[in-house]
C-alpha cells in the first residue's frame, strides 16, 4: 500500500496482509490439467434428459388421465346427451341414464356444509387471529388442523358407528318438531342417514381449511390498519369488523372456494353415511332428512355391479361430471388465492 | 383561519397579507385569542400562559422487564406545538403512545399519571375508547382504511364513537377537510378510494381523519419521515396553523423541523444505564435551542451526540 | 412558506407551498355544536360498543370449542372402541369369513405396506425429477406441469382408482396391487412435486450461481447444491404425500382388494382403508369391532407418519438455517 509524506513522496508502509509464503507462489502441480480432463468428459445432456423425462411422464400421466376418463364416458354421453347434466332418471332397466339427483344432492349437501363450516370456521379463525391470547392460538390452531389429517374412511366409520344411530334418535327427531323449519326443511321420517348428516360430516371435514386459510387472511391485514381504528376511539370488536375482515375479505373468499372444492372431492365418508338413494322420488322432496346421494357416492355405489358398455359408461361420466365441477371450483380458489398475495405485495410496495 | 405570517420565520419581512378568513370561533379556545399562536415566538417574546391541556407527572412505560422509559414529567401547552426530539430508542414513540392509551393492547405497563384536564387517563375506571376520542394520533406512514372512500375514512372516526347523523357527519368531514388544507382537492372526489392520493396527501387525510372527532390534543409520531420534501414542508405548514384548534405534540428525530414549529421543546436521551430512556430537558424551543440548561442537551442541539 | 410557479404566461408568481382554505361560515359557527354532539354520542354508545366487544369474544371462542368437539369425539371413540379390538393376534392373523371371531388384519398391514411402498417408489423419485425440471425452466411445458399438479391436487381420489381401473384391471382381467399402487402413485405425484418445488425454491439462488460461476455443470448444481439443501422439505413432502395415501380408500376400491395375505404385486392384496370400509359396513358386531380396531391403528400410523415429518423437518433445518438465513432480503 503506497502512502505518500508531506512533501507528497511515496514512503513505503507496512503491510496490512501477511505475505504469501515462497513455495505457494507457483501454481500447484497438476490442478488445471484435472480440470481440463474433467472437462473433456462427456455428459449433462443425461441430465437435462432425465429431467424432461420426469416432467414427460408427468404430462403423460395427466393426459392419460383425461383421455381413458372422456373416452370411457363418451358412450353415455352420446346415448343420453347432454340431459345426462340435469336429467333425474337413472334407471339401469330402462337404460336411461342422468345425473340429476347427484348433481342436487351434491349441490345440497356442499351448500349446507358450508352454511354450517363458515360461520363456526370463520369465528374461529376471528378468535385465534385477533381475540386468544398468544399462548392459546398456536396449539388451538394446530389442534384443529389435526381433524384434517384424519383419514377420510375414519370419518367416515365414526359418521356411519357413531353418528348415524345419534342422528335417528337424538337430532333429527328434535329438528322435525321445531316450529317452522321442522315442516320446511326437517320433515319425513328420521333415518339418521340423510342429506343432513353427510353435510355435517363434510362440514366436520372442511373445517379445518376454511380455519386456517381464513386465520392467515386475518393476521395478514397489516398492525397499522389496527392501530389507526383503535388511536379513533374504535372498541376491539369494531377494530375487527371493521378495519380487519373487510381488508382480509378476498382471502377469506378463497378460502371458502377451496373449502368448496375440498367438499366436492369427499367421497367415501359422504358415501358412508348419505343413504344413497338412487331414484327420485315422486317431485322433488325439500326435507334435509332424506337420504340422498352425491356424485361421488354415486360413483361409489354404482360402479362396482355396473355391468360393462353402457351401464358403466354412465358411470365413468358422472367421474367426469364430478371431476369437471371440482377443477373448475378448485381452480377458481387458486385464482382468487393468487389474486390476493399480488394485492398484498402492491400494497406493501406502496 | 389562518395568518399567513408563519412565513416570515424563514424569509425576511414581507408585507403582511390581509387575513382571508374569519377567526374560529374563540368561544372553544378557552380565551386563547391574543397573540398569533401560528408563529413560533422569538426568544424575546414571553409566551403567554394558555393553560396546559395534558400533564404528566412521573410518567414511565415498561415492557415485561424492560424498562423502555422512566420518570417523565412534562406538560402540553393548550394550543401550542410542543415537540419531543432525541436519537432513536429513547422512548419518544413509546411515551406519545401512553398518551392515548396505545400499549393496553401490546402489555405495556404504564406508572405515573397522565392527566389531560382534570380526567385521570389512567385512572380505573376511565375507558380507553373515550380517551382516545379525545385524543388524536397520526402515524409515521400514512395508515387510511384501504377499502374505504376519502370520505369514509374521514367519517371513520366518527362512526366508530357511534354518531350517526348525516348532518353532523357531512360537516365534520367538510371542516375536517378545511383543516387539513385537503378540501379544495378532494371535494370533487369524495367517494374515490383513499389510494388515488399521493403520500403527502394520504398523511394529510389521516389528519383530517383525527381531526374530525374534535380531539383536544393531535399526536403526531414522526408523521413526515417517510414523505419527500415538499409534502414534509406542507405538512410542517400545516402543523403550524392546527395549533390554533388542538393542542399538538410532535415526536421528531429531526431538531430541525422541532425548531421551525414548536413552541415547547421537551428533550429526550438514554440515561447513563443505556437502556432506559430520560426526559432530560423541557422548556420554550428557543431556550432549549440557544441556551440549554443541561450539557447534554448542549451536545445533543449542537449535533456532537446523538 | 411560499415558492415559486411559473404561470402559462411565462411570469413567476410567488406563491403559497399550502394554499389557506376558506372555512364556510355555516360550519365555522356550528362548531361548537358538533362538538358537543360528538362528545355526547361517543359517551353513550359506549357502553353498547364493549357489550359487543364481549359477545364477540365468547361467541367466537364458543365457535373454536365447536371446531375442537367432533376432534375430539371423533378421537376418543376410535381410541376407546378400537383398543378395545386389539390385541396381539389382530396383527398375526388374517381376516377369518364372517362372524367367526379370532380375525386380525395382518393381511392388510402387509398389503398397505406394499401397495404405499411400491407407489411412492414410483411417485417420489419422478415428483423430485419433475420438480427439479421445474426450477430451472420457465416456458410452456413448465407452465402445464405447475398448473396441472395444482389441479391434479383437487381432483377427487376416485377418479385415480377409475383411470387405474381403466389402465390396469380391464386388460389384465382381475384386481392386482399394482393397479392400486398405480392409483396411488397419481395421487401423490401432485403431492411430492408442489412440496418438492417449493423446498427446492427456498434454496437461496445466490448459492447456485456461486456453482454455476465455479464451473459446476448443472447436474452437480442439482446434486450438491439443490438437493443438499432441499432435502428436509424433501423429505418432509414425501412422509406427509405418504401419510395421505396411506389413509386413501377411493383409489383402492376398483383396483385391489382381498381378504387373503398377498405379497406379489400382480395379485389383489388387501389395505387398511378397505379392511375399515368393508367390515364397518357389515351388521355383524365383530365386524365392526375389527373396523374400529384397524381405524385406531391407521390413526397411529398416519400420526406417526406426521409426527416424523415434522421431526425431520426440524432436525434437517436447523442444518441449514444458516443458508436459508441469508435468503431473507
Amino acid at each position: 500500500m503506497k502512502v505518500f509524506d508531506q512533501g507528497g513522496e511515496a514512503v513505503a508502509a507496512p503491510a496490512l496482509l501477511e505475505e504469501v509464503p515462497p513455495e505457494h507462489r507457483v501454481p500447484v502441480a497438476g490442478v488445471r490439467e484435472a480440470i481440463a480432463r474433467h472437462r473433456a468428459r462427456r455428459g449433462g445432456g443425461t441430465y437435462t434428459a432425465l429431467r424432461w423425462l420426469g416432467a414427460s411422464v408427468f404430462v403423460a400421466v395427466l393426459l392419460a388421465l383425461v383421455v381413458t376418463l372422456v373416452s370411457g364416458s363418451s358412450e353415455a354421453f352420446r346415448h343420453s346427451g347432454l340431459s345426462f347434466l340435469w336429467s333425474g332418471t337413472w334407471d339401469d332397466n330402462r337404460k336411461v341414464y342422468g345425473a340429476g339427483i347427484f348433481v342436487v344432492g351434491t349441490l345440497v349437501t356442499t351448500f349446507v356444509a358450508l352454511l354450517l363450516a363458515v360461520p363456526i370456521g370463520v369465528g374461529s379463525a376471528a378468535y385465534l387471529s385477533e381475540m386468544a391470547p398468544c399462548r392459546l392460538a398456536q396449539p388451538l390452531s394446530v389442534l384443529i388442523d389435526l381433524i384434517a389429517a384424519v383419514p377420510s374412511i375414519v370419518v367416515g366409520l365414526w359418521g356411519l358407528l357413531v353418528l348415524v344411530p345419534l342422528f335417528e334418535h337424538h337430532v333429527e327427531p328434535w329438528l322435525s318438531r321445531l316450529p317452522l323449519l321442522g315442516h320446511l326443511v326437517f320433515a319425513g321420517a328420521p333415518l339418521g342417514s340423510s342429506l343432513l348428516l353427510a353435510s355435517v360430516v363434510l362440514a366436520v371435514m372442511i373445517l379445518p381449511t376454511v380455519v386456517a386459510l381464513s386465520r392467515t387472511a386475518l393476521s395478514g391485514v397489516p398492525v397499522a390498519d389496527r392501530e389507526a381504528a383503535r388511536a379513533l376511539g374504535a372498541t376491539r370488536w369494531q377494530v375487527t369488523s371493521r378495519a380487519v375482515v373487510p381488508s382480509a375479505r378476498s382471502g377469506i373468499e378463497a378460502a371458502v372456494t377451496l373449502a368448496m372444492g375440498r367438499a366436492l372431492g369427499e367421497t367415501i365418508a359422504v358415501a358412508m353415511v348419505v343413504g344413497n338413494r338412487v331414484a327420485m322420488p315422486h317431485g322433488l322432496s325439500t326435507t334435509l332428512l332424506a337420504p340422498g346421494a352425491t356424485l361421488g357416492s354415486a360413483i361409489i355405489t354404482t360402479f362396482g355391479e355396473a355391468t360393462p358398455g353402457l351401464q358403466r359408461s354412465a358411470v365413468i361420466a358422472v367421474v367426469v361430471y364430478l371431476l369437471a365441477i371440482s377443477v373448475a371450483v378448485n381452480a377458481a380458489g387458486q385464482i382468487l388465492l393468487r389474486r390476493r398475495q399480488r394485492q398484498r405485495s402492491a400494497r406493501v410496495a406502496a | 383561519m389562518t395568518q399567513d405570517t408563519v412565513t416570515s420565520e424563514t424569509q425576511t419581512e414581507q408585507p403582511d397579507m390581509p387575513t382571508a378568513v374569519p377567526t374560529p370561533d374563540g368561544a372553544a379556545l378557552d380565551g386563547a385569542t391574543g397573540s398569533s399562536p401560528a408563529r413560533p415566538p422569538r426568544l424575546s417574546d414571553p409566551l403567554p400562559d394558555t393553560g396546559n391541556a395534558v400533564t404528566l407527572q412521573g410518567v414511565g412505560v415498561s415492557f415485561g422487564d424492560h424498562q423502555v422509559v422512566r420518570d417523565v414529567s412534562f406538560n402540553l401547552a393548550r394550543n401550542r406545538v410542543t415537540a419531543l426530539v432525541g436519537p432513536s430508542g429513547c422512548g419518544k414513540t413509546t411515551l406519545l403512545r401512553a398518551i392515548n392509551r396505545l400499549h393496553d393492547d401490546a402489555g405495556g405497563t404504564v406508572s405515573g399519571s397522565i392527566r389531560i384536564g382534570d380526567l385521570d387517563v389512567y385512572a380505573k375506571d376511565t375507558q380507553p375508547e373515550l380517551v382516545r376520542s379525545r385524543v388524536g394520533m397520526v402515524f409515521q406512514r400514512p395508515n387510511p382504511f384501504p377499502n374505504m372512500s376519502i370520505f369514509e375514512n374521514v367519517v371513520s372516526g366518527l362512526r366508530f364513537n357511534g354518531v350517526r347523523s348525516k348532518t353532523i357527519l357531512r360537516e365534520a368531514a367538510e371542516s375536517a377537510l378545511h383543516h387539513a388544507a385537503l378540501w379544495e382537492l378532494v371535494k370533487d372526489r369524495l367517494h374515490s378510494p383513499a389510494g388515488v392520493l399521493s403520500g403527502g396527501q394520504q398523511q394529510r387525510l389521516c389528519i383530517a381523519r383525527a381531526l374530525a372527532v374534535e380531539p383536544e390534543v393531535l399526536l403526531m409520531d414522526e408523521p413526515c419521515s417517510a414523505l419527500d420534501p415538499i409534502a414534509t414542508a406542507k405538512i410542517e405548514e400545516l402543523i403550524a396553523r392546527l395549533a390554533a384548534d388542538v393542542t399538538v405534540c410532535l415526536v421528531t428525530h429531526n431538531m430541525f423541523q422541532a425548531r421551525r414549529v414548536s413552541h415547547y421543546t421537551a428533550v429526550f436521551l438514554l440515561g447513563d444505564d443505556r437502556r432506559t430512556g430520560q426526559l432530560i430537558e423541557y422548556g420554550q424551543t428557543d431556550h432549549v435551542f440557544e441556551v440549554p440548561m443541561d450539557l447534554r442537551t448542549k451536545a445533543y442541539v449542537t449535533g456532537q451526540m446523538g | 412558506m411560499t415558492t415559486l410557479r411559473t404561470t402559462d404566461t411565462g411570469d413567476v408568481v410567488v406563491e403559497e407551498l399550502l394554499p389557506a382554505e376558506v372555512l364556510p361560515e355555516h360550519l365555522a359557527s356550528g362548531a361548537a355544536a358538533r362538538r358537543a354532539a360528538i362528545r355526547q354520542a361517543a359517551g353513550r354508545t359506549l357502553g353498547r360498543r364493549r357489550t359487543a366487544t364481549r359477545a364477540s369474544h365468547v361467541l367466537c371462542a364458543l365457535s373454536v370449542g365447536i371446531c375442537l368437539v367432533p376432534l375430539v369425539a371423533l378421537l376418543a371413540y376410535t381410541t376407546a372402541r378400537g383398543i378395545h379390538a386389539i390385541n396381539l393376534g389382530f396383527f398375526v392373523h388374517d381376516p377369518t369369513p364372517p362372524g367367526i371371531p379370532g380375525g386380525g388384519i395382518r393381511n392388510a398391514i402387509a398389503g398397505s405396506v406394499l401397495i404405499v411402498g411400491l407407489g411412492a417408489l414410483m411417485a417420489i423419485p419422478i415428483g423430485i425429477v419433475a420438480a427439479l425440471f421445474l426450477l430451472e425452466r420457465r416456458g410452456r411445458v413448465a407452465t402445464i406441469v405447475r398448473f396441472g399438479a395444482d389441479v391434479l391436487t383437487g381432483v377427487p381420489s376416485i377418479a385415480m382408482g377409475i383411470f387405474a381401473y381403466a389402465l390396469l384391471v380391464e386388460p389384465l382381467g382381475h384386481f392386482s396391487a399394482l393397479a392400486g399402487c398405480f392409483a396411488l402413485a397419481v395421487l401423490m405425484l401432485p403431492i411430492v412435486i408442489r412440496a418438492s418445488e417449493s423446498a427446492m425454491a427456498s434454496v437461496p439462488v445466490d448459492l447456485r450461481e456461486a456453482a454455476l460461476a465455479l464451473g459446476a455443470r448443472r447436474s452437480r448444481v442439482a446434486r450438491s447444491v439443490v438437493l443438499r439443501g432441499a432435502m428436509a422439505g424433501l423429505v418432509t413432502g414425501s412422509l406427509l404425500a405418504i401419510a395421505r395415501a396411506v389413509g386413501e380408500t377411493a383409489p383402492l376400491l376398483f383396483t385391489t382388494s382381498s381378504d387373503l395375505f398377498n405379497l406379489s404385486p400382480l395379485q389383489p392384496t388387501g389395505s387398511l382403508p378397505l379392511t375399515i370400509y368393508a367390515n364397518g359396513t357389515q351388521a355383524f358386531p365383530e365386524a365392526q369391532q375389527i373396523a374400529w380396531g384397524t381405524a385406531f391403528t391407521l390413526l397411529v400410523l398416519v400420526l406417526l407418519l406426521s409426527i416424523a415429518a415434522r421431526i425431520v423437518a426440524g432436525r434437517l433445518a436447523r442444518g441449514s438455517r444458516w443458508a436459508n438465513s441469508r435468503s431473507k432480503r
